[in-house]
């Protein structure tokens, strides 16, 4: 690992910069308390129950319930045939870098801030929360600026739960994952939830193939 | 950042809000019914007492190994290409800010929802230094409009109603004054869509920073805080010193009982991961990422043997949710950053014991807090603590020692008893009570029902039921 930049001095004719300071606080507080063990992994429990569907059932079911669209497709001719007629609606598109060229819809591609759809292909996707991992790979503004967004996801893809997800993309991070689960909204406004504050308005998920994610 | 007032005025201040706008009563209360009911739900869908134990113990781990994880953390994030600095209060965080600001040339900021740069007092400080700053969080951009700090750690505008943002928006954007709120949700997306494009720079705070992999993570529902931290060409993350977590994947158990303890969703909308500046292969982000670790007090929280369980706090809100007391008043009353519970606990190491007198009092003890609290913070025990140090000090009103010691002194002689109620009841009430030494002091706060006109002994022997 590269030193430390950017951090105060250490040692120096001043004395001890911030860091220092904090580390020595830190120890001198710790002095005499017991260290805690870290307790074992996080299990998701849950109170016993019907057994949880598929991982691409239970996160369709997760993100229609925060508000988000499901489309499920049997492969990815069935993808082009929904994003052939999906697109009739729309005069442009801002497309992910790394959607593959036979999933782009035909439209012409225009700056994501203007256009008015967005499409990405999502790393993966989370059923217990009705997440997609969206990679910076793909591009951030086309996730975020259209209004209307749409995200393919492949359901061998779709990880029952966080932190296996989290267990699958940590050898490989970008600059940054977006966890998208629903629609941008907010109830600032007088407690009365509305949608599309910052964020698409419109989310749709499209999960491509019928198996079973890892784990199944 | 405070409003004006400070956590001295506590009880002047929550009995002119509770006097004077009552509006505000109304819409605290209302929005933190639907929060506890959802929290509710959500709770019942989990093992809940099994997330909450894990979480606790995982946040007292790296409490107990702070150094060693700190040190971990910023290797980490170094390593990922991001830039580190210390703060070990406000002033040297505010120090770090104006350094980036000067380097590069910043004049226009964009923030996404944080608390700890209100705590700091980061906005204040940019506008001094010719920087415009504008919140991102529409909740936080409504109050930033006013001129407001915000009232609740996660609904920083609970306070208003939906007629109370016609009237601004009308003021601001020449919105109707009887428009829906998709309405003006459009004409702050618009103004505010123009800040992100422009700004230079993003601010975040950070909900959890993973040590391993050098992660931030930010929770969101609006997408304030993906823009904030994906448009601008700089990024300064600010990051209390208590908010890591030792990996990646522990991020999603508190991710996931954070948002079920605060709103009841199972997830936030949006949850941002953030591993440094833009790479080679990325068409966009910044193109530098600064994290800013800042003590400012929370060294003197751990140091303190019962106290230092505050540190496992996430900033969920659920204890503001249920207070009986914050409920009545939202977080203003306060005089601080952080209004209920948590914030009645924090402030005596992060503000001072004697500057934050009364807020350790201001609780009925009722532990509805420590009841749905997600890690488990033993609110109440750390109240009575802080009670404690304040009696010590000195800190306490002399006339309430007074009162007590006159009060069990009459509890312990009938005869005492029986006259004293006997005059309170004589008094003249309503209006005298206030001119009256002791007593009166504590009319100026509060109203009370007038005295029956016989003592309960009296009306004993007469035969009530």
């Amino acid at each position: 690992m590269s030193a430390p930049e950017a951090s105060a001095p250490g040692l120096g004719a001043r004395g001890p910069g911030p860091k220092e300071q904090i580390l020595a606080r830190v120890r001198d507080a710790l002095q005499g308390r017991a260290p805690v063990e870290a307790p074992g992994p996080f299990g998701s429990w849950r109170p016993p129950g019907p057994p949880a569907a598929s991982p691409p059932e239970r996160f369709a079911a997760m993100l229609e319930a925060a508000g988000g669209e499901v489309v499920r497709v049997r492969d990815e001719a069935g993808a082009r045939d929904w994003l052939a007629g999906f697109a009739v609606d729309f005069t442009a598109a801002a497309v992910g870098f790394t959607v593959p060229t036979a999933l782009r819809p035909a439209l012409p591609q225009a700056a994501p801030d203007v256009a008015p759809l967005g499409v990405s292909i999502a790393r993966g996707a989370i059923a217990e929360t009705g997440s997609l991992l969206l990679d910076a790979r793909d591009g951030r503004r086309a996730q975020l600026l259209p209004p209307t967004h749409v995200v393919l996801v492949r359901a061998p893809d779709v990880y029952a739960t966080f932190r296996d997800a989290m267990l699958a993309v940590r050898d490989d991070l970008p600059s940054a994952i977006g966890l998208h689960s629903g629609p941008s909204k907010s109830a600032d406004i007088g407690h009365i939830m509305v949608k599309g504050v910052h964020g698409p308005g419109r989310l749709i998920a499209v999960v491509i193939g019928q198996e079973a994610a890892s784990g199944a | 950042m405070s409003g004006g007032t400070t956590p001295n005025r506590y009880r002047a201040e929550a009995a002119r809000t509770l006097a004077e706008r009552p509006s505000v009563r109304s819409a605290v209360t209302s929005a933190t019914d639907h929060s506890n009911a959802n929290r509710g739900r959500a709770y019942a869908e989990i093992d809940s007492e099994r997330w909450r134990d894990w979480a606790r113990d995982m946040k007292a781990h790296l409490l107990t190994h702070l150094d060693r994880y700190l040190e971990e953390a910023e290797a980490s994030l170094v390593g990922n290409g991001m830039r580190v600095h210390w703060a070990g209060t406000a002033a040297e965080a505010l120090t770090a800010l104006r350094g980036i600001v000067r380097e590069h040339d910043v004049r226009r900021a964009i923030k996404g929802k944080s608390m700890l740069t209100e705590e700091l007092g980061v906005n204040a400080h940019l506008e001094g230094l010719g920087v415009h700053v504008r919140e991102a969080d529409l909740g936080e951009y409504i109050v930033q409009l006013l001129g407001e700090p915000p009232t609740h750690i996660v609904g920083p505008a609970i306070h208003k109603s939906l007629a109370d943002c016609q009237r601004l928006f009308h003021e601001r954007f020449g919105t109707a004054l009887d428009a829906d709120p998709d309405t003006l949700a459009s004409a702050a997306r618009a103004v505010l869509r123009e800040e992100f494009l422009s700004a230079d720079l993003g601010i975040s705070g950070a909900n959890f920073l993973a040590v391993d992999t050098g992660t931030i993570a930010l929770i969101e529902n609006e997408g304030n805080i993906r823009l904030s931290t994906s448009l601008p060409r700089v990024h300064v993350a600010f990051v209390g010193i208590e908010k890591l977590v030792p990996r990646l994947e522990d991020v999603a158990g508190f991710v996931q009982l954070t948002t079920r303890g605060s709103t009841g969703q199972p997830i936030g909308n949006y949850v941002s991961l953030i591993q440094g500046p833009r790479r080679p292969d990325e068409i966009d982000g910044p193109d530098e990422v600064h994290v800013i670790f800042v003590d400012n007090g929370r060294t003197r929280l751990l140091a303190d043997d019962v106290s230092w369980e505050a540190l496992r706090c996430v900033r969920c809100g659920a204890c503001q949710n249920i207070c009986p007391v914050y409920r009545q008043t939202g977080g203003h009353a306060y005089g601080w950053t952080y209004g209920g519970p948590i914030g009645a606990i924090l402030a005596p190491a992060l503000l001072g014991l004697e500057e934050s007198m009364p807020l350790p009092f201001a609780s009925t003890l009722c532990g509805a807090c420590a009841d749905v609290c997600p890690v488990r913070i033993p609110i109440p025990e750390i109240l009575l603590h802080w009670r404690e140090r304040a009696v010590e000090a000195g800190l306490t009103a002399t006339s309430e020692a007074v009162g007590l010691a006159v009060f069990t002194k009459a509890a312990e002689h009938r005869a005492l008893f029986a006259a004293g109620g006997a005059l309170l009841r004589w008094l003249p009430w309503k209006a005298g009570g206030r001119a009256l030494p002791v007593l009166g002091g504590w009319m100026q706060e509060r109203s009370a029902p007038e005295p029956s006109a016989k003592s309960f002994q009296d009306l004993w022997k007469a035969g009530i039921e």
